[in-house]
């Protein structure tokens, strides 16, 4: 083919051509890119996992006790600045604050803001700090810092730990707990529905009576059941998994559901018979032939339930019987905004509150979008 | 006739089979809680002063019948719990039975209105929502009921509750006012008690509606592309007689199939919200069992009276879909 007589005819028979010979998840993309919301979800998501990561670079102290600040107990959130009375810098900087109380202020320890020019602290980029290990390798470089004493651009809270800290640790706990949970569930309802939908008959309806036993007994009170089995004396770390486990053990129903509804309808189709008939093993039919039939809905449904994990997660750490303090996680963090006291005094400690929305409703966007997306009916219905 | 005699015996059947089933979870689940009755009991007499030996504790074992084997008394404390006998609480010792009582019945009508309102109030919306072409409408509409998942109950029900305690100087919190928390039913107390419910029962309710406009949504746009509704608009049927006699009639049945779950969904809150607002029903006690005291005896027969409103819920709603739906008579253990 001649490209120089004819381009324009050539290249819309390459886009048909691309068309026609896209791969699934092509054309599943090229449908979510179009979709404002969920790309805006998608980039939202993206940032906060990474934020979530990379946190040990990216805050400036450790989110346990061990990075508290002991000089600004409950301190409201430092916006750093580059001008004040005392003139301008080309570096933004914060104040110095002290702590004090008086009969003044009703014997409150109140911080006081001190602005001569001495009290600046400036804010240092790629600054030295605590050590922290990532990938196995120490590291003491965070993204920032202030050459003296410490900052803290969303305040602190009654400990002294840095909220901001705190905030993006609890963001990668969270998401942590919420993968391992997703993963499990996800493990149990291939297995499950799929040898429910594969066998049908007695199999099916044994296995269905299990789902919907597992489905009938209300989620939360299993859950607090089950977390009310750890002992005091496991280290948070124990906690964490065994919390995460029990997500999983319990949030695999729906999707097996919807796994078996489908090998249900597909097992009988004429290219599952040919495969049976070459001699191929119900398991081989499973993976090789039935699963990538539906791969899209399992990643759309996987994308739907997160949010669900992160919410159990949160409301078990918030009744106490989740993560506990040493950990971060969302759920732990919300449980501090439980008082009066916070919403007339502190009311940065909300702030971790707006990062639990926009994570669960960035995951909703992302989900819903997914799910348009991978339809492939969707664009010959409207 | 007789096909519905026989689809009710199968599902009332297949009702008391998981029952069974779940009873032997919630059973197992609270052995496995560590230390037993037995031994909080007489921890107990030991915080009072008088001396105890691990005679004692062994005493109070065949005393309370945990020394016989495990299977025995599962069947045992399930024949009671079908007769509405779950023993005696381990740690408060007094009949759960009357220490349940009305709280358990408070805590189900809370429930039971947080779906209907949820329902009310789903079904018009999502079926306005799927068939609308308004963008505004449909865009809001879904934002709305995204805000619902992402904005949990516990979370909006602390904030209402902070914000009327700073604000308006009244918490909103409990079921009934001081004085008519121990008085007898009366029409005062009844008049009391909905003046302190209507928060809980909107707070539960609030991500139930979200979710109940999600699927009522989906299942209504599902429909409404189908042949048959094309076939009756093309005989002039048309506007809202056409949505009530053809799709809204296909997309609803799947719903009230659901309704169980649905009261499941309502009921996970539950605990949580009476934390917070201090409810004091069973959902309190419930975390009161789990979380501090380790009550084991309490908490499980809180939970199988749940599963088993849920399981009677199914139960009712399969008998309704069948009374309606002759597809559904003829497939019995579909």
């Amino acid at each position: 083919m001649t490209d120089t007589t004819n381009t324009a005819p050539t290249a819309n028979q390459q886009l048909k051509e691309a068309y026609f010979t896209a791969s699934q998840g092509q054309l599943i993309w090229q449908r979510f890119k179009r979709n404002k919301s969920a790309l805006a979800g998608a980039w939202v998501l993206i940032i906060l996992i990474l934020s979530g990561i990379f946190s040990p670079f990216l805050t400036p102290y450790d989110a346990t006790i061990a990075g508290r600040d002991k000089g600004y107990l409950n301190g409201a959130p430092q916006v750093p600045s580059f001008c004040d009375d005392n003139g301008c810098s080309i570096r933004p900087f914060v104040y110095t604050y002290e702590r004090s109380r008086s009969f003044k202020t009703n014997f409150r320890w109140v911080s006081e803001e001190k602005t001569e020019l001495e009290d600046r602290r400036y804010l240092t980029f790629f600054s030295k700090g605590m050590e922290y290990k990532f990938l196995g390798i120490s590291f003491d470089r965070h993204l920032y810092g202030v050459d003296k004493g410490m900052i803290h651009i969303f305040g602190t809270d009654s400990t002294g730990k840095d909220i901001y800290s705190r905030t993006l640790t609890a963001v990668n706990t969270s998401m942590a707990v919420g993968t391992i949970g997703v993963l499990i569930a996800f493990f149990l309802a291939l297995a499950i529905g799929g040898i429910s939908g594969y066998y049908g008959g007695k199999v099916d309806s044994v296995l269905q009576m299990l789902t919907d036993t597992v489905r009938t007994i209300p989620n939360i009170p299993l859950f607090m059941a089950l977390a009310a089995f750890v002992p005091d004396t496991w280290s948070s770390e124990e906690r964490f998994f065994f919390i995460s486990i029990v997500l999983g053990l319990i949030g695999w129903t729906t999707l097996a559901r919807r796994i078996r509804t489908h090998l249900l309808s597909e097992r009988n189709q004429e290219y599952v018979l040919a495969a049976q008939l070459c001699g191929a093993s119900p398991a081989h039919v499973i993976r090789r032939h039935l699963l990538p039939s539906f791969t899209s809905y399992i990643i759309v449904d996987l994308v739907i339930s997160f949010p669900y994990m992160i919410l159990s997660e949160t409301a078990l750490s918030f009744i106490g019987l989740g993560l506990k303090d040493p950990v971060n996680s969302l759920g732990v963090m919300l449980q501090n905004v439980t008082s009066a006291d916070v919403l007339l005094n502190y009311q940065w400690y909300f702030i971790p509150v707006i990062f639990f929305i926009v994570l669960v409703l960035a995951f909703v966007f992302v989900g819903d979008g997914l799910r348009d997306a991978a339809d492939p009916y969707a664009d010959t219905n409207k | 006739m007789l096909q519905f005699s026989k689809f009710f015996a199968t599902r009332a059947m297949l009702a008391i089979l998981t029952l069974v089933m779940v009873s032997f979870i919630v059973f197992s689940l609270m052995e496995l809680v560590p230390g037993d009755c037995a031994e909080r009991y007489v921890a107990f007499k030991n915080s009072q002063g008088s001396v105890i030996t691990p005679e004692d504790i062994q005493i109070e074992r065949v005393r309370l019948g945990l020394d016989q084997p495990y299977i025995q008394r599962w069947v045992s404390w399930i024949i009671n719990a079908f007769q509405g006998e779950y023993g005696d609480s381990c740690i408060l010792r007094v009949d759960i039975a009357q220490l349940l009582g009305q709280k358990f019945w408070l805590s189900l009508g809370l429930c039971l209105s947080a779906l209907l309102l949820a329902y009310v109030i789903a079904i018009p919306v999502g079926i306005i929502a799927a068939t609308s072409k308004n963008a505004v409408l449909n865009n809001s509409l879904r934002l709305v009921s995204y805000l619902g998942l992402a904005l949990p109950n516990f979370l909006l029900a602390l904030m209402i509750m902070l914000f009327s305690t700073v604000y308006f100087g009244d918490s909103l919190t409990g079921l009934f006012s001081k004085e008519y928390r121990d008085a007898a039913w009366s029409m005062d107390r009844v008049m009391d008690f909905l003046g302190h419910a209507w928060l809980p029962i909107f707070i539960l309710g609030w991500s139930a509606t979200a979710f109940a406009i999600q699927t009522v949504r989906a299942l209504m746009s599902d429909e409404i592309g189908k042949l048959y509704v094309t076939a009756a608009a093309a005989r002039g049927v048309s506007g809202r007689r056409l949505l009530m006699r053809y799709p809204a009639r296909h997309a609803l049945s799947p719903i009230i199939n659901s309704v169980g779950f649905d009261l499941n969904r309502i009921f996970n809150e539950l605990p949580i919200v009476a934390l917070i607002l201090t409810l004091t029903e069973a959902g309190s006690l419930l975390i009161e069992a789990l979380a501090r005291s380790n009550d084991q005896q309490l908490a499980g027969a809180i939970i199988f009276m749940l599963t088993a409103s849920i399981v009677a819920l199914n139960f009712v709603t399969d008998i309704i879909l069948a009374l309606t739906d002759p597809r559904i008579r003829r497939s019995i253990l579909g």
